[in-house]
């Protein structure tokens, strides 16, 4: 009896083990057996064209290309409300995020290294309640960045790697909106201290990156329309960011030139009043993300 | 008796582990990150896009709009080892639905075993990445993943 039972088991391993062979090697022949069809179809099929996607810059990118405009350091234009356990909704904790990693490079790369960790445990606070503070312990990015905070050089660098760690972590994990949320809050973060310090020393390369960064604009608008179903509150940003953009497309200097966004021999300038009217945009943006 | 029940089981588990990985993609996010990385030295990191594809019965193009600024000086790094068949990659300055557009890159001249491309961008306004997907009537459900990395110094 009990040799019957043993002698059934290793045929019934013995019939799958087999079935499945025959089921793999089957799938090759089906494979051959279409491969005729699919240079048919290849030729008379019409490509499919998918919605366009996109990928957006680092909040330190942006930092750094205000930074070689010549973008001084001023205190006080960077986010003052430091205490990450007041936003509560994810969005929120997004744009905030973005803030913060806009204040962080800001300070970074103007070698303030008391408000450098500061932004850094503010991020790590916002990225926590997002549920995705692990990334900060990646490569001991952290004690990292503590370890080297007086080497601008270095912290540049974590940060980099930081931003690549989430990245990867939010695509891993099918949140990608998060990305184009963050970036909107940094972008309209570093746009609010670029305008600020553009208000005491009018200087032109300034103005001109100014300018340059609104190019960027429609496809974070973009970006965000296209994640737009995965967070009902992406439609409220997604008006905010259009607000900014209206008053942009209305200036004088941006009408009279139209192709100047696409362009690349064109460096758009502003006036001072159009500098101002943008200004007074994106500082009331900013403190509607800023109080949650 | 027990001997040929062992070597019975180990010969399921090979040919089970054997169609499992003629299914599965091959889209290791971690190492196609690093991989990417290393090829993007000396630019710093600043953002990386990856692409899901499912190869279907009918040809398909993708596109990935990059803003970048004048200026600045971009490398972007893609690699294809996530791929279970080759597509075609080319970068514009122009979207799709501009019709007369030059690439200002093209994989056309790629051997096969070369999986990892750089390219270091001109000065633009904006880069459209596409990939051409083709067709595939094998029914065998091909999927893959895409990265590409982009850097700035």
């Amino acid at each position: 009896m009990f040799l019957k039972k043993k002698n059934f088991t290793l045929k019934f391993v013995l019939f799958f083990a087999t079935s499945l062979f025959f089921a793999a090697c089957g799938s090759d022949t089906a494979k051959e057996e279409n491969i005729t069809t699919a240079a048919v179809d290849t030729v008379e099929a019409p490509v499919e064209s998918q919605e366009i996607s996109y990928s957006l810059p680092s909040p330190l990118q942006i930092a750094s290309i205000f930074k070689k405009s010549g973008l001084k350091y001023k205190g006080g234009v960077t986010s003052s409300f430091k205490d990450a356990t007041k936003y509560t909704t994810n969005i929120n904790k997004a744009i905030n995020l973005g803030v913060y990693s806009a204040d962080l490079s800001y300070a970074v790369l103007n070698k303030q290294n008391q408000e450098a960790m500061t932004y850094m445990k503010l991020s790590r606070q916002l990225s926590d309640n997002l549920g995705m503070g692990s990334v900060f312990d990646q490569g001991n990015l952290a004690n990292r960045f503590e370890k080297n905070i007086s080497n601008e050089d270095s912290l540049a660098y974590i940060i980099a790697e930081l931003q690549m760690v989430t990245d990867m972590y939010l695509d891993e994990n099918d949140q990608q909106q998060i990305t184009s949320i963050v970036f909107s809050g940094a972008w309209v973060e570093s746009m609010n201290i670029a305008s600020k310090v553009y208000e005491k020393g009018k200087d032109k390369a300034l103005n001109n990156k100014l300018a340059e960064q609104m190019t960027i604009l429609e496809s974070i608008i973009n970006a965000l329309k296209a994640e737009e179903k995965k967070d009902a509150g992406i439609t409220g940003l997604i008006a905010d960011m259009v607000s900014i953009k209206q008053i942009y497309d209305a200036l004088p200097s941006v009408k009279n030139n139209p192709n100047a966004s696409e362009d690349t021999e064109v460096e758009l300038s502003l006036t001072d009043d159009e500098v101002s009217s943008l200004t007074k945009k994106i500082e009331e943006i900013r403190e509607k993300f800023i109080k949650g | 008796m027990k001997k040929s029940f062992y070597i019975s089981l180990v010969g399921l588990l090979f040919i089970f582990g054997f169609t499992t990985l003629q299914t599965a993609d091959n889209c290791d996010k971690k190492a196609l990150t690093a991989s990417c990385k290393k090829k993007l030295e000396p630019f710093k990191y600043d953002s990386q896009k990856f692409t899901k594809i499912n190869f279907t019965k009918k040809p398909q193009q993708l596109e990935v709009e990059v803003p970048i600024f004048i200026g600045e000086k971009y490398r972007l790094v893609f690699n294809t080892s996530g791929l279970p068949k080759g597509i075609k990659i080319n970068i514009f300055t122009k979207d799709k639905e501009v019709k007369k557009r030059e690439a200002i890159f093209s994989n056309k001249d790629a051997k096969d075993s070369e999986k990892e491309l750089v390219f270091d961008a001109p000065r633009s306004r904006k880069m459209y990445v596409d990939y051409d997907v083709p067709a595939d009537s094998t029914n065998a459900k091909l999927t893959g993943c895409m990265i590409f990395m982009v850097g700035y110094k």
